[in-house]
């Protein structure tokens, strides 16, 4: 059977939607949720479970080529981070690194996508040094020196997930002018995790253990045309970066929901003192409803490129992390002592909501951010 | 007694230009026009006229500063929950905060601006460089001087980003905000051509880009203005007048053809060729690109090229419905109220000045301000009762080589009637049902 062939037949395999959420949600709750403790604790990296959600249409549906429905593939990753922050997480760099393979139009990657959208192969995503660097918050960690055949690319990033050897991830580098240290653009790569790199252990984080984060160390890596993403960057992250932000809100809305659950849980037990607190569950789920629904809205034109759309994401994104604060405190209010127990989801999902408020684009960046692009342009 | 005791005992009085808002202060008189200071309203020549608009002293009318209930501290809680927040430190905001705070001295305000919140008086910004103004010239008191005096806790160098009426909370650029009562003051934005690139052109609709169009200005310069409504027209007149050479550039045939009729407007144009400005009609700017020189060149439908010193764009104003659609008001050509109330499609949010419209149709005047500010703060206080009745404004054209007066509703569809026509003054009437609706003076 042909590549082309083989897509087909994967497209026509997630097209019942119903089908893709119901196992999706199936597989979170009952393989996902009883190893979330274990990913946190123990840094435990849920490969086959991830496979799992490969197979059932989790990674796939945003993807051009089964009907870009990010609307699905939000939904399967709020399902995921619902149970698990961590591997909600692995599922949006999941996500996007497949958005980078088909979005770079190279025949050698899309080649490579089929096995990626079904979690046969995986890899993840090294932008946030490189979004970063590109709004002008700090400068770009790796450089890449043209040379026959390709690049030869150097530099450290200090913590990139969902890679390990065998494994790969989008990346981006500085291009040097030729005879210069100066850089004269950026250009996106595959970077394959193969014997040419070192992956070097990162400190423990707060939160999103398990999800095999690295350093990634690299000396004169070789860099050959089949692995271009895009080169120039700037017109490709300019289609890509809205849709890059939007997938996030799949972690934030799934986190918020975990923690209205777990309110809920209690309600009957404890709703007679609960009563006093603020953040109550119907003020919360009013909120949460209505982040869902601009969420769904802008997820029916994921790739527009209007200013105002990005605008919109960003405030989107923005709102998602400052509610995820707090709604996950709120429901530590909620549980007391229970939910401050280390096994309890009440408390990971603290950390794991601050983590979706740091990580690229944390708050402050989204506000530097719409800052810029509402202010007057700068006149010649 | 005296009569000058007699006299020294009634205190100065105010009176408000119905057309630009500009303030006669009878104590500081307006020297510039021979009047000294301490010149009685009624003393005033009938055929002075207003220093910034030039409508004569029948369209001024009593005017009171609203006076503080008393002297309220600044607040400090202001910064995450204000009983009333109010977006936007143009006219209209600051309008806002002074109608509330003579109502009410404890309500927390907070006000949200993205620029410093520094007060100024927009109208002036197209007559401001023959005028040789400066942006302290134009400044009548700093956002912060402003905020202290009224109790209002400025947020400023801020943008709202987004609405949650169902929290009743604004997002913003540092960070999210309850609120008791919303009001937008959004103002409007340049509806600018897709063709025009921003970084190459300018506009004059916010000091700070006029400031930097002003500096940037040099002696007998070439500009092109895009666009021949009331700030094009202005403008137009305001650079001729300090020595540069003006092209004004428009879609329709005549100026201000969306205002006036054609006879009104075929003087318009007679007197925009007498003083040198050049009109080029039916005409779009199809691109600006700029030349090794650091001119620009400005590509025009009708295939010719200009190339110009400077770019001007006036192709109007409109309200930018991102947020407010986002937030679920009704929006039509601008941000939808109750033509009683002002208060918008949703709960507790009302709005006012050029972002809103009434029954669809956005009034961009400075008239009305204060009487929709009025409404809203008796709205919210709930002390008095709240009652708005939308009129026309005055609408004056500040070329004050050849003044041009509207008063009243002129309808599109009906036709003007010449009452006189010498060759200094047209005065044209559109009657309907007997009734004049609309009066038009040019000269």
């Amino acid at each position: 059977m042909s590549v082309a062939a083989e897509r087909v037949a994967d497209t026509q395999a997630f097209s019942d939607t119903d089908k893709v959420l119901a196992d999706v949600e199936t597989i979170a709750r009952e393989q996902l949720k009883p190893l979330a403790n274990r990913i946190d604790q123990e840094g435990f990296y849920p490969v086959d479970t991830l496979q799992a959600l490969g197979e059932a249409g989790a990674f796939a549906c945003h993807l051009d080529q089964y009907g870009q429905r990010f609307d699905v593939a939000l939904q399967t990753m709020q399902s995921i981070s619902r149970y698990c922050g961590s591997t909600g997480f692995v599922a949006w760099c999941h996500d996007v690194c497949g958005l980078y393979m088909e979005q770079s139009a190279n025949p050698s990657l899309l080649a490579r996508l089929p096995a990626h959208a079904l979690a046969q192969t995986m890899g993840g995503t090294a932008l946030s040094n490189p979004m970063k660097a590109i709004t002008g918050i700090e400068n770009m960690a790796l450089t890449a020196e043209p040379v026959d055949g390709g690049y030869v690319v150097s530099g450290t990033l200090p913590w990139v997930s969902h890679i390990r050897p065998g494994q790969y991830c989008g990346a981006i580098a500085g291009v040097k002018a030729a005879n210069s240290s100066r850089i004269s653009h950026e250009m996106m790569f595959l970077l394959d995790v193969n014997d040419a790199v070192a992956l070097r252990k990162c400190p423990k984080f707060s939160a999103m253990e398990g999800t095999s984060t690295w350093a990634i160390a690299l000396d004169k890596y070789f860099l050959g045309t089949e692995s271009i993403i895009a080169d120039p960057l700037r017109p490709y992250i300019q289609k890509i970066r809205a849709a890059f932000i939007l997938l996030q809100m799949g972690i934030g809305i799934g986190v918020c929901q975990g923690a209205i659950d777990s309110i809920l849980e209690v309600e009957a037990d404890l709703g007679h003192v609960n009563q006093f607190l603020h953040d109550r569950p119907q003020e919360l789920l009013a909120e949460f409803e209505e982040i869902g629904a601009r969420t769904m809205a802008l997820a029916k034109t994921p790739y527009a490129q209007e200013k105002e759309f990005l605008l919109d994401v960003l405030d989107l994104r923005a709102q998602a992390s400052e509610f995820g604060l707090k709604a996950t405190q709120s429901a530590l209010l909620h549980q007391g002592a229970r939910g401050y127990l280390m096994q309890s989801p009440v408390q990971r999902r603290i950390r794991e909501a601050q983590f979706v408020a740091i990580v690229t684009p944390a708050i402050k960046h989204l506000r530097w951010e719409m800052n810029k692009l509402m202010s007057e342009p700068v006149r010649v | 007694m005296t009569v000058d005791e007699n006299e020294a005992n009634i205190s100065w009085r105010l009176y408000i230009c119905k057309a630009c808002g500009l303030i006669y202060d009878e104590e500081q008189g307006d020297p510039d026009s021979g009047l000294a200071p301490g010149t009685r309203f009624e003393d005033i020549p009938d055929d002075w006229e207003c220093p910034l608009c030039g409508v004569t002293k029948m369209d001024f009318e009593p005017y009171e500063r609203p006076s503080l209930v008393a002297a309220p501290e600044p607040t400090q809680i202001g910064r995450r929950h204000a009983d009333v927040v109010i977006v936007g430190a143009g006219l209209a905001g600051w309008q806002m905060a002074e109608s509330l705070r003579a109502l009410d001295s404890s309500l927390s305000i907070t006000l949200i601006t993205a620029d410093s919140g520094d007060r100024y008086h927009k109208p002036e910004l197209s007559l401001a460089i023959s005028r040789e103004q400066t942006p302290q010239s134009l400044v009548k008191e700093t956002g912060s001087d402003a905020a202290a005096r009224l109790g209002v806790y400025l947020l400023s160098n801020s943008y709202l980003t987004g609405i949650s009426s169902a929290c009743k909370n604004v997002r913003t650029t540092r960070g999210t905000l309850r609120y008791g009562a919303l009001i937008l003051a959004l103002g409007a934005k340049p509806a600018w051509p897709p063709t025009l690139p921003q970084t190459l052109c300018w506009h004059v609709n916010h000091l700070a880009t006029w400031q930097g169009f002003a500096e940037t200005l040099g002696e007998n310069q070439t500009i092109a203005i895009v666009g021949a409504g009331m700030v094009g027209c202005e403008l137009a007149e305001d650079l001729t007048r300090s020595g540069h050479s003006v092209t004004l550039i428009d879609l329709a045939e005549q100026p201000l053809a969306a205002l006036l009729p054609s006879e009104a407007a075929e003087r318009l144009q007679q007197h925009f060729s007498a003083i040198g400005v050049t009109f080029i009609p039916g005409c779009a700017v199809q691109k600006v690109s700029l030349l090794d020189s650091g001119q620009r060149r400005c590509d025009l439908s009708n295939q010719s090229q200009i190339d110009v010193d400077h770019v001007v764009v006036a192709t109007g104003l409109k309200t930018d419905a991102r947020i407010a659609e986002a937030a679920g008001l009704d929006f039509e050509r601008g941000i939808a109220v109750d033509p009683d109330c002002l208060q918008t499609s949703v709960d507790d949010i009302y709005a006012l000045g050029d972002c809103i419209s009434i029954n669809g149709n956005p009034c961009r005047f400075i008239e009305p301000l204060a009487h929709q500010a009025d409404t809203i703060a008796a709205s919210i206080t709930q002390i008095k009762p709240a009652s708005y009745s939308h009129q026309s404004p005055v609408i004056r054209l500040k070329t004050p080589s050849l003044p041009i007066v509207m008063h009243g509703s002129p309808n599109h569809s009906l036709t003007w009637q010449t009452r006189e026509a010498s060759e200094d003054c047209l005065i044209m009437e559109q009657i309907d049902n007997g009734e004049v609706i609309a009066r038009l003076q040019v000269g």
